[in-house]
């Protein structure tokens, strides 16, 4: 029984539960459906049917099964794409997770005014445009004017400049830096705030019993930080999975195809002439699968389900 | 945690410098790049600071063009993007607004219930939103290219909007969930008592306590809506709708570009969300790890 007074505007009338929640979602079912949940379909649809230029220009998408993973299981820069991406992720993750608990403790040390500094500083790679990041480390990189070699070189470090980017055996580490410095803040933030939930009882109760800071940090710290480590494993694995416009600034995929990664790959065959949208399709559901893998994990063992 | 020893402090106050150090590294080679010509930078390759700064660079930009400056007085080339500043500037400017007020206002209606009313399909939407969240943009970009080119939508800043708020609006929801989750519902069943229709406590009770969980949620979507470079870059490729990072792109393959002229560009990029990064620092803390894992 509804005791709303009945004044004819429409939102004084009253619906059930149902119906309310079914309204509500309504502009996100919509757009989930139109911009997340068809494109995905359509792009498995494109990924077995043979869809070029000639083909877009025409309208008609002759099906042709399994071509496109053919061919794309047969090119060997699909393969070196793949190797690069999972090295990248490697680097770049393991980094970010070991970096990310000692920064996290280094500005929770508030008795020390440099830390409170950091603190300060930390959120700021996050607000720099990611293709701005890229082409402000391929300035930091350049061989002949960069900023690093004129750093080291005023350190007296080195005595020749080095090619950091456009060297095949050190560019895909030198774009996993950049990388790594952007997204870096997400993952201290989140330790840094786990750090706060651990009771400061647990440190008091282990200094009183003599145990050493290392051993506290073994055996209280990082045990009670796991979940947390977890959440960041995850989310920043499936995101470097996908990483593009560091490689796009830097080292547009090279020299040669050192630093190729998936998304990059996807990319240019599908933009760049012969313009193949049916195997760059193919290529990028082999990484939304990859990226579908870790989802799936996140939602079922990490993020807290839905009882919030 | 660790015993505050002189020599430990000492390493702490070090380990600090050097992080800050990092942090600041691209920060200061953007500013130093972007002040100082083309000229200075080649003539000593091994200098740290240059002998001579100025502000041409960014002058050529605000002036499209036309005021070459002492430093651009000689260049007969200068890229037709570079001239588009404004228009990218007020299109990325555009597209971040709309996108921030489509996801707050479609956001806030789904997480509302989403937190509050447990039916299955609502349970199963959440799971989906965090799922939809780790779709890359580069598997929804090549089917929406063909889609909009097929509507003709290729080359408006109406498309990207749409792109981009469908694509942001899981993230929204995982940020704003647990925001109305925390606001006690005993508010609600009260001013349902007295009258109040289900919408009604949601506009008039719900929304006006939940403000810094908004202001979490739009700072977070107005930032990554104008660092987006995916979804303009591939259906927005002529000048008239280019957003700022699409113009910084295209600048990437140009032999003809200089560095200062592409870092005074990216320090204009850059400048309106570290500025908002700077202000709104707590919401920022907030909202993204409330969005990681639920509060």
């Amino acid at each position: 029984m509804s005791v709303a007074r009945h004044d004819g505007r429409w939102f004084r009338r009253e619906i059930s539960a149902g119906g309310f929640a079914f309204f509500m979602n309504l502009p996100t079912m919509l757009c989930l459906a139109l911009v997340l949940a068809y494109p995905v379909i359509y792009a498995g649809y494109l990924s077995v049917h043979r869809v070029g230029l000639a083909q877009l220009r025409r309208g008609e998408f002759p099906f042709n099964g399994f071509d496109n993973f053919e061919r794309l299981f047969e090119d060997r820069l699909f393969w070196v794409a793949l190797k690069n991406t999972f090295i990248f992720t490697f680097i770049t993750v393991g980094a970010e997770v070991i970096l990310a608990v000692l920064i996290a403790l280094l500005i929770n040390q508030s008795s020390i005014w440099t830390s409170r500094v950091t603190r300060f500083l930390i959120l700021l790679p996050y607000a720099i445009p990611p293709i701005a990041n890229g082409l402000i480390w391929s300035f930091i990189y350049s061989f002949q004017f960069g900023f690093l070699n004129r750093i080291l070189f005023s350190a007296g470090v080195i005595t020749e400049p080095i090619n950091w980017a456009g060297n095949p055996e050190t560019a895909l580490y030198a774009v996993t830096v950049p990388y790594i410095w952007r997204t870096l803040p997400f993952a201290i933030l989140l330790v840094h705030a786990a750090l706060q939930g651990i009771p400061r009882e647990l440190y008091e109760q282990a200094a009183v019993d003599g145990a050493t800071a290392w051993q506290r940090f073994w055996r209280i710290t990082l045990p009670l930080l796991r979940p947390i480590i977890a959440v960041i494993l995850i989310l920043r694995t499936s995101f470097a999975f996908a990483v593009f416009e560091e490689i796009l600034a830097i080292t547009q995929g090279g020299p040669g195809d050192a630093t190729w990664v998936a998304a990059w790959y996807s990319y240019k065959v599908t933009f760049s002439p012969p313009n193949n949208f049916g195997m760059g399709s193919a290529s990028a559901y082999v990484l939304a699968l990859l990226i579908g893998a870790m989802a799936l994990i996140y939602v079922r063992f990490v993020y807290r389900r839905v009882t919030l | 945690m660790f015993a505050t020893s002189r020599t430990n402090r000492l390493l702490l106050h070090l380990a600090n410098v050097v992080v800050i150090a990092f942090i600041l590294l691209p920060l200061a080679a953007v500013v130093i790049g972007s002040i100082q010509s083309e000229k200075a930078l080649q003539a000593d390759t091994r200098r740290l600071m240059p002998l001579e700064f100025t502000l041409d660079n960014f002058i050529v930009i605000f002036s499209k063009g036309e005021q070459k400056g002492r430093i651009y007085e000689q260049a007969t080339y200068l890229p037709d993007n570079i001239k588009s500043f404004y228009a990218a500037f007020a299109n990325s400017t555009v597209v971040a607004i709309s996108v921030t007020f489509l996801t707050l206002l479609f956001g806030s209606l789904s997480a509302y219930t989403i937190a509050r009313q447990r039916f299955r399909w609502t349970i199963f939407l959440m799971q989906a939103n965090i799922v939809a969240r780790f779709v890359p943009a580069i598997v929804l970009m090549i089917p929406l290219y063909i889609v909009m080119r097929s509507l003709g939508q290729l080359n408006s800043l109406s498309g990207v909007i749409i792109a981009e708020t469908g694509f942001l609006l899981p993230y929204a929801i995982l940020i704003l969930a647990p925001y109305f989750d925390s606001i006690p519902s005993e508010l609600e069943d009260a001013a349902r008592i007295d009258g109040c229709t289900r919408f009604g406590a949601f506009l008039r009770i719900v929304l006006p306590l939940s403000t810094p969980g908004l202001a979490a949620c739009g700072v977070i979507m107005f930032i990554i809506s104008w660092h987006e470079l995916l979804i303009p870059l591939i259906l927005n490729a002529r000048p008239d709708f280019m957003t700022l990072p699409v113009v910084i792109a295209s600048l990437v393959g140009d032999v003809h570009v200089f560095f200062n002229l592409m870092m005074a560009i990216c320090l204009l990029a850059l400048a309106p969300t570290v500025i908002l990064v700077a202000l709104l620092q707590k919401y920022v803390v907030q909202g993204l790890s409330v969005g990681a894992v639920k509060g």
